[in-house]
């Protein structure tokens, strides 16, 4: 670490997660070492800004030659969606960071991705599958609690975030300067996931994600409560369910959700999940078992709970099938294959029910249909009426506002970032931080830069000579009662080391020089030299009674190594000219003497 | 205009203004005024037709500088920038004290509205505006707000700023109300005046970022305008470009050096200038390593400059590594590199200062001259074989074989030891080195370097990949000895020593090195396949079983690139050594594939799969052409099965390469091309028609037709329509419409489109295939399809009704992000 110690903290492009499915993507500079925190997409546009404009980032070079790293904190396609891009597209060629599962699923969601805007929107100068896996190849995966060496002065290490499957939290650390990245996060356990945490890390600077800054968690369990209701009531009157999804995260949720409850309503009406994914949700889950909760990993030995008992692989015959099912398909916004195939198929129908578990945006049916539209036009102006019934339902797993307070409790930064939220509910978030925490807190808009300055502490090597030296004089080191030492300071190969000056004069191979100060302190005395040098002695010893005071034949004191000889100035007998000098060592006692004895000598007992 | 959008939006317009209505979220907004721009062709305040805008239009600039975006910034104005290559939207924020533009908010009568701003913003710089004169109201204050901005904590605002403020001086030079251009020399108009004594204030700054914000303006000026009075902004202003050098440090060296390049590739800026060269050769020597490299690339790139100061700027560029050779070589080294280039302090400095300044310069170093290298305007002699060995010699330091020959050399054996960053550039740049002429001993070194990296154990991932990439240039470049097929003297010892390597690889625990390893190997026999030295290499290694063995490997990607390279090795024979005890492994892979494409869980190996049977049908592989309607049934029938669309539509790739080796290859719709006399069919049309019945193509491509994938049916469109073409040229099957298949066939394609099958494989008659061809519209499908499959849901009458529809459901609701 070295410079002035200013970390910069840019945010480049964000989302508000409100009403907009944001890209993430934050530069941090910390202690002159540049980390992109996560590359995240924005599925609204079709054009150039659905990916963060990376020209912002640097003009000054190549972008390999500019960010030491880039971390992802997890799978989902507002935080790795521009990945590709950034790396095989614009030339990125650095190492990227990311924990193992999130390397398994990332190209998963992002192949997902790739199929639709190239099958459904046409898209020719879009990134490739051998993009993708190029990409991937960059990856160096990462365990939770590892601390990994990006290079000699730059470490990361990986803290459990829940929310999905893989999510980190990432502390950036540059010698004694640190920056910790929440990514997204729950701070509650819920069916398949553990509680974010991580450790008392003191970092300079949180940046926490605030999509939830205001909300309380009960409502979350109000809406599983309705959800399953309505799914159960649908069913019981012979309707059919659909519930878009995405192939991987909060779709497992919904899965062991409805699994519960049909095992223990002992329910018959057949669950479907589009085919493949479920081998494949299945099949990560197992791979990636320490990542689930506790209660997952100790029943897993006996019970798999990604084998579902009741969810069933689905065939699109089955959409035609008489009687109610419930159908987990692919994607989740409506926006093509076969969730779209099977809306169109029920949405004529007003015994059935479409229950949307996330954000839609525009230019999709889902969004549509959630804004209330019941006529929608389809291809050659063929108007397909929604008869069946349109819910949203959120299950998405953020910490609310009691969860990110509890993160920045546990944490303890010095400062908070608020990112990948809503303006309003931020601003609430800020103020209680501020007020509660007594921490100070910045809510920077995209392409805001917040700078911040740190105090860099520079760590000291001692020379155990150097400390013997200290012990031998009988003072035992004391943790709440600092003291001084004294050494020389040596500043090689970027390492700064306390040795005593003996043992630096002999590595440095310098020769030794004496320096001593000297000064004249008159004291009026009428007698003669000899005598008044002997009057200092006495005084002296008096006074500095822990202090080796001796009076050497040539009529000079000496205090260690400070030397104190009397004169007298030819032009004034009854003033006496004292000379006192001492070595740099002994500054503080030479300034001592020099201030006593200009007090003057004591009156002599008549 | 649609009739239908022009109905839609008076009421959106009146949704917009009234402020109880919930608004769209932003990415409408934007969209809107996308929208906006386009039918009004960048003039969006002027009326459209009987259709005023104006309000809504406002009103959308409004809503978008709202707090709800930009946070605490009341009043605040939207500028959509289109110079900056895609529109951004900023916020402009008010200065103290400077009047706010148009903000709805803070009215202020000085102040231009969007009115001012719109056309402004909207339109490309050297684009004349209607009357600019009265757009630039330069006593409004206006520019003082776009000085300030030119700070602005945001990034997009500041950046935004800057070209605006290009984009007024240009305007203003373009003329005033008379529309006269100014002529260089000539008074400068007031409003270039005043922007011009600003740059020049900032320009002798103390502060950094103001310097910094001049010469991007200055930059940004003679990189979009190439009018005369460029060159006298130039003149005038260059004396205080050039005092910037005076100054330690620098101030914004790296926005110095983009100023000093983009006027030297101004076309405006007359070359025998020589204030410019002079302060570019200033700049050479005072600038640090950082900088120095950036513009000494600069100007080697440019295509007119003194030819000393290419030299010198050679030199620069040379520098670190004529260090690094220097500390390394015991002897004299080859001639090139280390003439002329004194031993730069700094240079040193910078290498020895901290590993990652070392790394950081080294990385630069090498990419600026992989850049250079396959240019044309590269200087000559391009030093060849001391850039070859400077590029080994780094690659040794960090692998630890490199013998330092000073206690430089001692020191950068230390900091490059084991640096996977600097190894990376140093394999790209040898990997661009293979394009280039050496002498034999340097292959052999290059060669023999590659082979160390590969084959370390501590050899990364990501360095291992490169590794593979820069051998395969280096083989696929090295010289053949003439008149004979066979490969050169070098290769075929550095081949027997590569396979065991390879080998290794192939069983690496990262799947990364794995595939790595096998899309070598694919890259290698596909274009050494037929080289006997290289067939030799390769069946007396285990590579090919190894290889095999990767068809079961548990990540996706490798069972991949194992089934390309197995393909590709079955195509040339080389799946596996011809020795007796071999014969079983010698069997056909065909099953083996099939196997993949029938079970395996990813797509990647079964489009893998699909890709090599196309290839070996197109090639006449032994296994496609033993029976070749079988095995083209075998493969249709597994692929019309398959959920991934990419795999179906695979298969109708390969369907169709069956059709041109039944029917005779497509026509060529090239006009300018030779029209060769028509290909016979092989076989008669009734027959070549009976075997396409016989192995299910119609049935597949029927199906595909109506696929819910539009690739796949746009796939199956274009066979079917060669098909159709092909047939035509036949008459006695021409008339047959009406015929008592024709019923049939119209009966059987609504049960297709419903995805059902028709009919068991190969019970069609070709006679009712014909009929359905002719009962169907193809072209009109066709230009249907050729239709993005959201067309409707993206076009701007649906987002007129997405946003009139907003409102009451989602307020309710929680947001959500995932």
């Amino acid at each position: 670490m070295c410079g002035a110690g200013f970390g910069h903290f840019e945010w480049l492009a964000g989302g508000g997660a409100g009403q907009d499915v944001g890209r993430s993507c934050i530069l941090v500079s910390i202690a002159g070492k540049n980390v992109m925190l996560d590359c995240g997409m924005h599925m609204g546009f079709n054009d150039d800004r659905r990916f963060p404009d990376f020209s912002y980032i640097t003009q000054n070079g190549r972008l390999t030659d500019f960010l030491d790293c880039v971390i992802i904190s997890h799978f989902h396609l507002d935080h790795c969606g521009a990945l590709p891009y950034f790396s095989e597209m614009v030339g990125y060629d650095g190492p990227i960071y990311m924990t193992h599962p999130t390397q398994a699923i990332c190209p998963i969601l992002l192949e997902d991705y790739r199929k639709i805007a190239v099958d459904k929107k046409g898209e020719a100068n879009f990134f490739t599958s051998q993009m993708i896996k190029d990409c991937m190849k960059k990856v160096v995966a990462v365990h939770l609690h590892q601390t990994v060496q990006v290079d000699d002065e730059l470490e990361i290490k990986a803290y459990y975030a829940g929310h999905v499957l893989g999510a980190a939290m990432f502390q950036i650390k540059v010698g004694s300067e640190s920056v910790v990245y929440t990514g997204d996060y729950n701070m509650t356990p819920d069916r398949h996931l553990g509680a974010a945490w991580i450790d008392k890390c003191r970092p300079n600077l949180l940046i926490t994600e605030s999509t939830y800054a205001t909300t309380i968690r009960d409502s979350k369990r109000c809406r599983e409560r309705d959800f399953l209701k309505k799914v159960h009531e649908t069913v019981e009157r012979g309707g059919k369910v659909l519930i878009p999804v995405f192939a991987l995260g909060r779709a497992q949720e919904l899965c062991i959700l409805l699994e519960t409850f049909w095992e223990r309503m002992n329910l018959k009406v057949p669950i479907y999940f589009s085919t493949g994914l479920t081998e494949k949700a299945n099949h990560y889950y197992k791979l990636f078992i320490p990542w689930t909760n506790q209660k997952i990993r100790k029943t897993f030995v006996q019970r798999n709970m990604f084998e579902f008992k009741h969810i069933k692989a689905f065939d699109r015959a089955f959409a035609d099938n008489p009687g109610p099912m419930v159908v987990f398909a692919t994607p989740g916004m409506l926006h093509a294959g076969q969730s779209l195939q099977i809306f169109r198929k029920w949405a004529g129908n007003e015994k059935n029910m479409v229950i949307m578990p996330g954000y839609c945006v525009q230019g999709t049916v889902g969004h549509k249909i959630l804004s209330g539209q019941r006529k929608l036009e389809m291809e050659g102006r063929q108007v397909l009426e929604v008869k069946m019934q349109v819910e949203y339902m959120s299950f998405s797993a953020h910490a609310d506002a009691k969860g990110i307070m509890q993160l920045v409790g546990q944490a303890e930064p010095e400062s908070v970032l608020l990112v990948h939220g809503e303006a309003k509910k931020m601003e609430f978030l800020k103020q209680k931080i501020e007020q509660e925490l007594r921490v100070s807190c910045y809510m920077p808009a995209n392409g805001e830069t917040v700078t911040l300055p740190t105090s860099p502490s520079i760590p000291v090597g001692i020379s155990l000579g150097l400390l013997k030296r200290e012990m031998a004089q009988g003072l035992l080191p004391e943790a709440k009662k600092p003291r001084l030492l004294h050494g020389t300071l040596i500043m090689k190969d970027s390492n700064f080391r306390l040795v005593s000056s003996e043992q630096a004069l002999k590595e440095l191979g310098l020769a030794e020089h004496q320096l001593r100060f000297t000064c004249r302190v008159h004291l009026h005395d009428t007698r003669k030299e000899q005598e008044t040098a002997l009057r200092v002695y006495s005084h002296l010893k008096s006074v500095l009674k822990d202090h080796c005071v001796q009076h050497l034949p040539d009529g000079s004191v000496t205090v260690e190594s400070v030397l104190l000889q009397a004169a007298a100035p030819s032009e004034d007998p009854g003033t006496k000219v004292l000379l006192v000098s001492w070595t740099y060592q002994d500054e503080e006692l030479g300034s001592f003497l020099t201030s006593l004895l200009k007090k003057g000598l004591p009156q002599a007992p008549s | 205009m649609d009739p239908e959008c022009a109905q839609l939006l008076p009421a959106l317009c009146a949704v917009l203004v009234d402020p109880r209505q919930p608004v769209a979220d932003d990415t409408c907004l934007e969209k809107l005024l996308d929208w906006f721009k386009t039918v009004t062709e960048g003039d969006i305040f002027f009326p459209v037709g009987s259709l005023n805008l104006t309000p809504c239009k406002k009103k959308v600039w409004e809503l978008l500088g709202e707090e709800r975006s930009s946070r605490g910034t009341p009043g605040a104005v939207p500028l959509v920038t289109p110079g900056l290559g895609r529109p951004h939207r900023v916020q402009c924020r008010a200065a103290a004290g400077a009047p706010l533009p148009g903000g709805a908010a803070v009215p202020c009568a000085e102040s231009p509205g969007p009115e001012f701003w719109g056309p402004l913003l909207l339109t490309p710089p050297g684009r004349n505006l209607r009357s600019p004169g009265k757009l630039l109201p330069v006593s409004s204050g206006a520019v003082d707000t776009i000085f300030s901005l030119q700070g602005d904590s945001s990034l997009f605002v500041a950046s935004a700023a800057s070209q605006l403020l290009v984009h007024v001086l240009a305007l203003s030079m373009q003329g005033g109300a008379e529309g006269q251009p100014c002529l260089p020399g000539g008074d400068w108009p007031a409003c270039a005046q005043r922007i011009m004594d600003h740059v020049e204030e900032s320009l002798c700054s103390a502060a950094t970022p103001k310097v910094t914000q001049a010469l991007n303006v200055l930059t940004t000026t003679f990189g979009r305008c190439q009018s005369p009075w460029t060159e006298a902004l130039w003149v005038r202003l260059s004396p205080r470009v050039a005092c910037l050098l005076e100054r330690d440090p620098i101030p914004a060296a790296h926005s110095f050096v983009d100023l000093l390049l983009c006027v030297a590739r101004s076309p405006v800026f007359s070359s025998s200038d020589g204030s410019l060269w002079e302060t570019v050769v200033r700049a050479l020597s005072c600038l640090g390593p950082t900088h120095m490299g950036p513009l000494a690339l600069g100007i080697l790139k440019l295509e007119h400059c003194p030819q000393a100061l290419r030299t010198q700027a050679f030199q620069v560029l040379l520098q670190p590594l004529a260090c690094v050779l220097k500390a390394t070589v015991q002897a004299p080294g080859p001639p090139g590199l280390l003439d002329g280039t004194a031993d730069d302090a700094t240079t040193v400095d910078t290498l020895l200062a901290s590993k990652s300044s070392c790394a950081g310069l080294l990385c630069r170093t090498l990419a600026h001259l992989e850049e250079l290298q396959p240019l044309p305007q590269r200087p000559s002699p391009w030093p060849q074989a001391s850039l070859l060995g400077a590029t080994v010699t780094v690659l040794r330091l960090c692998d630890g074989s490199a013998a330092p020959a000073s206690s430089v050399g001692g020191h950068l054996c230390g900091t490059l030891a084991g640096c996977v960053r600097v190894q990376r550039a140093a394999l790209d740049f040898l990997g661009t080195l293979s394009q280039g002429t050496g002498p034999q001993e340097l292959v052999t070194q290059a060669l023999a370097v590659l082979l160390e990296c590969l084959e370390s154990p501590g050899s990364s991932p990501t360095v291992l990949k490169k590794a593979f990439q820069a051998t395969l240039r280096w083989l696929l470049s090295s010289p053949k000895t003439p008149g004979c097929s066979d490969l050169g003297p070098l290769i075929p010892q550095f081949l027997r020593e590569l396979f065991p390597v390879l080998q290794k690889r192939l069983c690496h625990p990262c799947w990364e090195v794995r595939d790595s390893a096998l899309e070598f190997l694919t890259q290698l026999s596909r274009h050494w396949g037929g080289q006997a030295d290289f067939r030799c290499a390769l069946l007396a290694s285990e590579v090919p079983e190894l290889a095999l063995q990767l068809l079961q490997d548990p990540e996706s990607y490798v069972r991949a690139s194992a089934v390309t390279a197995m393909g590709q090795l079955s195509s040339q024979g080389l799946h596996a050594p011809t020795s007796p005890e071999h014969a079983e492994a010698r069997q056909s892979l065909f099953p083996e594939l099939l196997h993949i494409l029938s079970v395996d869980s990813e797509g990647f190996p079964r489009r893998a799969v699909m890709q090599v049977f196309t290839e070996w049908l197109r090639d006449g592989h032994a296994d496609a052409a033993r029976d070749m309607e079988q095995f083209v049934a075998t493969v249709l029938q597994v692929a019309s099965r398959d959920l991934d669309w990419e795999v179906r539509a695979q298969g109708l790739e390969l369907a169709l390469v069956f059709l041109g080796q039944t029917l005779g290859p497509p026509r060529t719709h090239c006009p300018y091309a030779v029209a060769l006399p028509e290909v016979a069919p092989a076989q008669p049309l009734t027959e070549a028609l009976r075997a396409l019945c016989h192995v299910g193509l119609f049935d597949f491509a029927f199906c595909a037709l109506f696929d819910c994938d539009r690739p796949v049916a746009q796939k199956s469109c274009d066979l079917l329509l060669f098909l159709r073409d092909k047939i035509a040229s036949y008459s006695s099957l021409r008339e047959a419409r009406g015929g008592p298949n024709t019923a049939s066939a119209e009966a059987t394609l609504p049960r297709w489109r419903a995805g059902e099958q028709a009919q068991p494989p190969g019970d069609q008659e070709p006679e009712a295939v014909l009929a359905m061809l002719r009962s169907l519209d193809l072209e009109g499908l066709r230009s249907t399809l050729a239709e993005s499959s959201d067309h409707v849901e993206k076009s701007p009458q649906s987002l007129l009704q997405d946003m009139l529809a907003t409102g009451g459901f989602l307020q309710g609701d929680e947001a959500d992000c995932y």
